[in-house]
């Protein structure tokens, strides 16, 4: 594809500088701009083309997703000047390819008109001159009462030695990290047992075991897509015996790690702190330690006893991690694993993460040094305090502070009560860098000339010490002062620079970490006996997997993505199990008010969840944003639509007040509350109606009935038998067998079920990547949603036993495609190459395909759907037509990059290679689960999965003889009794 | 028309009309002056009829997405409408064409009005796939005509496309029918009326008609020979109209059954529309020795036989669904029945199939007031049949995942409304500016039943 030329086959070695002022043409702009009034801004059409532009060709830019810290690897795609979609770098070391939702999404991100673009001070617009004059004479001013640096995670190297220099510059000076969504446990848990302040990285492909509690590894948890991969690439079934690993899942809410685990064992957060701690027991006793023995009298003795026994058998190569941010539960977890000798194996804090930098204790001893009004100047970067804190007097006492500043990306709930609020550029329009995982230094270059006035943290600070620089500058000076000195080979730092920024990251020798694991910590633990008392009802607090902490709340695209767990849109909610809801006496979207012991409460509509324990309310943070009010006008507007927030109203409630500070630490789960109904009610709005593979319980007789659509088994039954599960086969007989000849190409798809989590990447990638519109809350109440890709979740209670099924389901491309012959304008028609095209211009819209589709996959514009201001609109992809009202549409494999493909190839002179064309959806798949390609290539990825005995075709039955097959889902656990096979 | 006379048959006009009466009876409510009731009726269907208009113009400016349909559910309101009004018009060309070549005499009072019926039914029904195409403007894609398009051209494979030709050739042959039955009674008008203008416009459309044996003798050929072409239409249509869901994939639809339910169906349902139209007509316009008691029951008779065929039809496919050991027909039925929309499956068996059983009584049968209310119940439980198949067939087919609900919103109620307002404005029009009954047929057999000197038997 057109990056691979641009940033590998092109210029393999010695890049002239010509060559690298083509990559970063566009950001020029960006850094000529720091820190200086009157920038550049020309309106001027190609009068003199630029050289290095070929309109209607696409350009690739490595450079690093700023949706959260992870920082995974990304390609931006230029077209005339401006990205119109990301991909996973598949060279990079961390995401390996993948990119979430979230980061997908961030694209959207960019091109928000309602960004911060302009310093503002005192609620006023300003210039940068001004309002360095007015900040540089306060920070003379009130220095000495002291500054305060409060960020999100800074795992920017150029970031940290500037704030460094700033502080280093007075007496009374700190930089405090903290992150809404917090791991301080785990790092204080290091300092603890091993010494040493640090978050591990946690290889989870080398785990052969993997027990987690409540850490949701593969939707949220520190760097999602890294372990996604990595999760994939220790649970493969290629070889003989498979190596797969077995995940064990304990929690108490449902996330999407637990609806993927081979074991989930829902338990209230009390019991997993003495499931934990009884594990603890167990293999400490297996070392030959002693420990306080604690009566752990609960249900789960045998299971944990065998997990025991398992992780104890595959020592160095299990893993057990928890998600709580509790200081003595990591505390435990780290014992366990370092007992069974995981770390330098499945965890490492030689070369361990930076994704998570924050401290509770520090921000803690930060809130009250504000609330005794000990701070003379704080400044927040690129963090929200105001919103994402349980700290409900903070707003008060920030108007105490003699200066405030807030550098964010918009007027958020910070930045509009600080004096002075400084714009962050996006991190596609500024340059930055950072070190999520010690060794690996990113590179976040600008792909656009920036759309707004803004100023990094860095940039800011460094302009304030007198000096002013771009962040361009500042990074290159810290990389040739620092990190050049780290690596080995480069001869030139210009070299190295180069290489680094076209592959978008470098690898250098992480900075030593001195370890030493304390064995008097074993003792504290292993003693310590005191346990919280069980509460009838607790609260789980987790991130949004679309929202995350609350900084896409902004996001259409995510606000609309389906949660991967709930399929609801557009709100956060209460989640109950249907038992308790039937104990308190609501249905579902009754609002009840959440209250906790100390009068801190929110009102969220409920939501029944299955699999979640009885004894825990579940809430997503991410919610109830200001500003989240201007959603109210998207969606169509008609005499009986619905807004999709009331006027004045926010999407979802903020339910960071419940969160807790305890022992110093935020704490998101355990607290006790009580639920009371409201009386009132509302509707929230999921997506999928129905949940089961069974059929509906009132309708007699197929009941007990598995609809065999996903196709099931056990490792145990799969090493058996490889075909264990199958549904079985009928004979599919065609009187036109030579209807489609496909002599050259016949593009077919395979999505590996096993690898499927359900993530949702998929879908956001493709409605980057095929200009799908956001619809608003209302319309996809009334199922119009327009994804062209959907997961579809099952839930499967039989047995008594609780399982989830994610099954990615988008246009089937049949063969004998029963939308193609009811067309009755030929508007949908078949092609030579089994594609099965939309031929939007040609379509009336009698919706007549749409309903012979028996996958329901096809999208009908019901209305012109707006698709945002002009800004917005800069998203769009050119490549792919902007469908109108009245149109069908659906699934086109990603036609354009077909085209595109096979024009590359044919300029080449050389025949389409297996892997030339991936849809956007494979793309972004951080598990790789889904496999495009040629069918009649014989040689193909593809062919030989359709090969392998887990292939199979969904309602292949009826004839339809669809391109895109599943392989079977295979879980390490037992078999389930009365799954009948249709 | 002479006929053999015949004491034994029950006479089809009562109250020994001559041929003078007759003409007088059936003109005169022409020629009188509009009543206040033709004025409130036809205020009130004009009424529902600019409701219709206003809705379905701001569905056009709007989108198809003021109805209540949605990804799973492309159908509902839209084209049971359209399949519903189609069935309506069947009663029409069964009276006319089919019961003509069988020599049902009886059909001559009814006929005009069942014809009048069906064209205006099927202007109901024609305008529904015009209106739930997303596009309607490019709705004329649907017609193979030459153009400038490269290979475009229109798929024989849809049965969409064969609608458009079964319809577009049935409301064709159903005019021009209708149209050549009335020449004579144009004829008759023409040279009765008093006003210019209607003269001048019975003059134009009764086409110089003199009433001469010649006349006579090519009217009543091609009368033959349209009624040959009409009859296959019956069964045509509905089957075509059937083949939209019978040639589709989906549970419920997907049924070999369908032609020979739809076309009974039709019929049943026609013959109910003509009863409820009929029987308020015979009233208020003083018609009852033309639309005799006889006429009514032989109609409920024509009921009760399509209504039996229905019924056979609904336990046919519940027991081909438990038969074909095919789990997604099997559910599709189930649900039908028992599932969320389970009301709508018991409203339409409840109406068409029970309500119907009380026509084997001939004082019920005979009693016109249980009529017109049976009939009503059955327009109604056929609307309900095209719902069930159409909409509950949609909202749960194969992916569990992709199950949807329906809920019409208030366009859908009011195009349905409009569609009413449409259909009872167009009668009311024909009312008052046309026979209402063959007066030249009826006059034909105007003998039966009678002795010699014309009086009863």
């Amino acid at each position: 594809m057109s990056h691979e030329h641009h940033h590998h086959e092109d210029e393999p070695t010695g890049l002239d500088r010509r060559s690298f002022l083509k990559m970063a043409g566009f950001s020029f702009g960006a850094f000529l701009a720091g820190c200086r009034e009157g920038k550049l801004e020309k309106a001027i059409p190609f009068l003199i083309q630029p050289e290095e532009v070929t309109p209607g060709l696409a350009y690739w830019y490595s450079t690093t997703c700023g949706g959260c810290n992870a920082a995974c690897g990304i390609l931006a795609k230029n077209r005339d000047g401006r990205p119109v979609k990301l991909e996973g770098n598949s060279d990079h070391s961390l995401s390996r390819g993948g990119l979430c939702a979230i980061g997908q999404a961030s694209l959207l991100g960019l091109y928000d008109s309602q960004r911060l673009r302009n310093p503002v001070a005192h609620g006023k617009q300003v210039t940068w001159n001004e309002l360095d004059a007015a900040v540089r004479a306060a920070l003379e001013r009130h220095s000495s009462a002291g500054v305060r640096i409060l960020t999100g995670t800074v795992n920017s190297p150029t970031t940290l030695s500037v704030i460094n220099r700033f502080l280093a510059r007075y007496s009374n000076a700190q930089h405090i990290q903290y992150d809404a969504i917090s791991y301080s446990a785990i790092l204080d848990a290091h300092t603890i047992s091993h010494g040493v302040r640090v978050l591990p990285r946690y290889h989870i492909e080398k785990a052969k075991t993997i027990v987690s509690f409540a850490a949701d590894f593969l939707g949220s948890w520190i760097s999602p897509v890294e372990f996604t991969s990595a999760y994939r690439k220790g649970r493969s079934l290629n070889e003989t015996p498979p190596i797969f690993s077995q995940h064990i899942q304990f929690e108490s809410a449902l996330s999407l790690t637990g609806s993927n685990a081979d074991i989930r064992v829902a338990v209230s957060p009390q019991e997993m702190q003495l499931c934990l701690r009884h594990l603890m027991e167990i293999i400490l006793r297996k070392a030959g330690q002693s420990v306080t023995g604690l009566t752990v009298e609960n249900s789960f003795a045998d299971r944990i006893a065998s997990i025991a026994e398992k992780l104890w058998a595959g020592r160095g190569e299990s893993l057990v991690i928890c998600g709580v941010n509790d200081r003595k539960m990591q505390l435990m977890v780290n014992l366990i694993n370092e007992i069974l000798g995981n770390y330098g194996t499945t965890l490492d804090i030689r070369r361990p993460s930076q994704q998570a930098q924050g401290n509770d204790a520090g921000l803690k001893s930060l809130l009250d040094e504000i609330d005794e009004g000990k701070v003379g100047v704080l400044i927040t970067a690129g963090c929200n305090p105001l919103y994402d804190l349980p700290a409900p007097d903070l707003a008060a006492q920030l108007l105490t502070i003699p200066l405030t500043v807030a550098m964010s990306d918009r007027l958020d709930e910070t930045a509009s009560a600080a004096q002075f609020a400084c714009p962050l550029p996006h991190p596609l329009e500024g340059w930055n860098d950072a070190e999520p995982v010690a060794g690996i230094v990113a590179i976040t270059q600008p792909v656009i000339q920036s759309l707004s006035n803004g100023r990094s943290l860095a940039e800011s600070l460094n302009c304030w010490m007198g000096e002013k620089k771009s962040a361009y500058e500042l990074i290159r000076e810290e990389w040739n002062a620092n990190i050049f000195k780290r690596t080995s080979g480069a001869s030139t730092f210009d070299e190295f620079w180069n290489t680094a920024v076209m592959a978008g990251f470098a690898q250098v020798n992480p900075l030593p970490v001195k370890s030493s694991f304390n064995q008097s910590s074993f003792a504290s633990v292993s003693s310590d006996t005191a346990f919280p008392a069980a509460g009838s009802l607790m609260l789980v607090l987790h991130p949004s997997l679309a929202t995350f902490d609350g900084r896409h709340a902004h996001n259409p695209w995510l606000q609309e993505l389906p949660d991967p767990v709930t399929k609801i849109v557009w709100d956060n909610y209460a989640s109950i199990s249907k038992s308790t809801a039937q104990r308190l006496n609501v249905a579902e979207g009754d609002v009840v008010a959440v209250n906790a012991g100390d009068g801190t409460r929110v009102e969220l509509p409920v939501h029944i969840q299955p699999g979640q324990h009885d004894g825990v309310v579940a809430i997503a943070l991410g919610y109830g944003r200001k500003g989240t009010d201007r959603f109210s006008d998207i969606g169509p507007k008609w005499i009986q639509s619905r807004p999709t927030v009331e006027k004045g109203n926010l999407v979802g409630i903020n339910a960071a007040p419940m969160i807790a500070f305890v022992n110093g630490t935020l704490q998101y789960t355990g607290r006790s509350v009580t639920l009371a109904p409201t009386g009132r009610s509302v509707e929230l709005v999921s997506t999928q109606e129905y949940d089961s593979l069974y059929n509906p319980d009132l309708l007699g007789k197929p009941t007990t009935e598995r609809r065999p659509i996903v196709q099931e088994t056990t490792l145990a039954a799969y090493s058996k038998d490889p075909s264990a599960g199958s549904f079985h086969k009928h004979e599919i007989v065609s009187m036109w067998s030579d209807d489609h000849k496909y002599a050259g190409h016949h593009w077919g798809m395979v999505i590996d079920l096993t690898a499927c989590t359900g993530c949702s990447a998929c879908v956001v990638s493709c409605q980057a990547e095929n200009n799908i519109p956001v619809v608003g809350r209302d319309e996809v109440r009334r199922n119009r949603e327009m994804t062209w890709i959907r997961i579809d979740r099952y839930y499967d209670e039989s047995d008594g036993k609780f399982s989830v099924a994610h099954q990615p389901m988008m246009c089937q491309h049949c063969g004998n495609a029963p939308c193609e012959t009811v067309c009755p304008v030929l508007a949908t028609v078949h092609n030579e190459e089994g594609l099965n095209q939309q031929v939007y211009n040609r379509c009336v819209g009698t919706r007549y395909c749409a309903n012979n589709c028996p996958y329901k996959i096809r999208r009908f514009n019901w209305f012109h759907y707006y698709r945002g201001d002009d800004m917005q609109r800069m998203v769009l992809n050119p490549d792919v037509t902007v469908r109108d009202r009245g149109v069908m549409e659906k699934c086109s494999f990603c036609i354009q990059r077909i085209q595109l493909a096979k024009i590359e190839a044919k300029r080449d002179g050389r025949p389409l290679k297996d892997g030339d064309v991936q849809p956007a959806c494979a793309q972004s798949c951080p598990a790789s689960a889904i496999t495009f390609g040629d069918m009649n290539d014989s040689g193909s990825r593809i062919a030989k999965l359709m090969k392998n005995p887990r292939y199979y075709r969904v309602l292949e039955e009826i004839g339809v003889n669809p391109s895109v097959g599943y392989m079977t889902l295979v879980h390490d656990r037992e078999e389930k009794k009365e799954v009948t096979h249709g | 028309m002479a006929e053999v006379l015949s004491l034994l048959r029950k006479p089809l006009v009562l109250d020994n009309k001559s041929y003078a009466d007759v003409t007088h009876d059936i003109a005169k409510p022409l020629e009188r002056k509009t009543s206040t009731a033709w004025w409130a009726a036809f205020i009130i269907s004009v009424g529902v009829l600019l409701i219709g208009i206003a809705a379905v113009v701001y569905q056009i400016v709007t989108g198809v997405g003021v109805w209540g349909l949605n990804n799973t559910v492309g159908w509902a309101f839209d084209i049971t409408n359209f399949v519903f009004w189609i069935g309506i018009g069947h009663a029409g060309t069964l009276i006319s064409a089919i019961l003509f070549l069988f020599r049902q005499k009886w059909r001559t009072s009814v006929n005009r009005s069942a014809e009048a019926m069906t064209i205006f039914a099927v202007m109901c029904a024609g305008i529904f796939p015009i209106i739930h195409t997303g596009r309607p403007w490019f709705a004329f894609w649907l017609v193979p005509y030459p153009n400038f398009r490269g290979p475009l051209w229109v798929n024989f494979r849809s049965p969409l496309e064969w609608d458009m030709f079964a319809i577009s050739c049935y409301f064709t042959i159903s005019l021009v029918f209708w149209y050549v039955g009335l020449i004579p009674d144009l004829a008759t008008l023409r040279d009765r009326t008093t006003s210019t203008i209607k003269q001048k416009l019975y003059g134009f459309f009764s086409l110089g008609w003199n009433g001469s044996n010649r006349t006579w003798h090519r009217y009543e050929k091609v009368y033959l020979l349209l009624a040959g072409l009409a009859t296959p239409l019956v069964v045509s249509v509905h089957t075509i109209v059937s083949w939209d869901f019978a040639t589709s994939v989906i549970p419920g639809w997907h049924t070999t059954i369908l032609p020979p339910y739809f076309v009974a169906g039709a019929v049943f349902s026609g013959f109910a529309m003509v009863l409820t139209l009929m029987l308020i007509v015979r009233k208020v316009m003083s018609l009852e020795a033309y639309i005799t008691t006889h006429h009514i029951e032989n109609m409920c008779k024509v009921i009760l036989a399509t209504g039996g065929i229905v019924g056979l039809a609904y336990a046919t496919e519940l027991f081909v669904a438990y038969y074909s050991a095919n789990g997604y027909e099997q559910f599709a039925f189930i649900n039908r029945a028992l599932g969320p929309y389970g009301w709508t499956y018991w409203m339409m068996v409840g109406c068409n199939i029970l309500a119907t059983q009380f026509f084997w009584f001939k004082k019920l049968r005979t009693n016109v007031i249980w009529v017109f209310i049976i009939s009503v119940i059955i327009n109604v439980g056929m609307w309900f049949e095209r719902f069930v198949i159409i909409m509950t067939s949609l909202t749960r087919d194969y992916l569990p995942a992709s199950w949807a609900s329906f809920t019409p919103t208030i366009i859908d109620l009011a195009t349905l409304a409009g569609s009413f307002g449409l259909f009872f404005t167009l009668f009311l029009l024909f009312a008052r500016f046309l026979p209402m009954v063959a007066i030249g047929e009826v006059k034909g057999v105007l003998n039966y039943g009678r002795n010699g000197k014309g009086g009863h038997a």
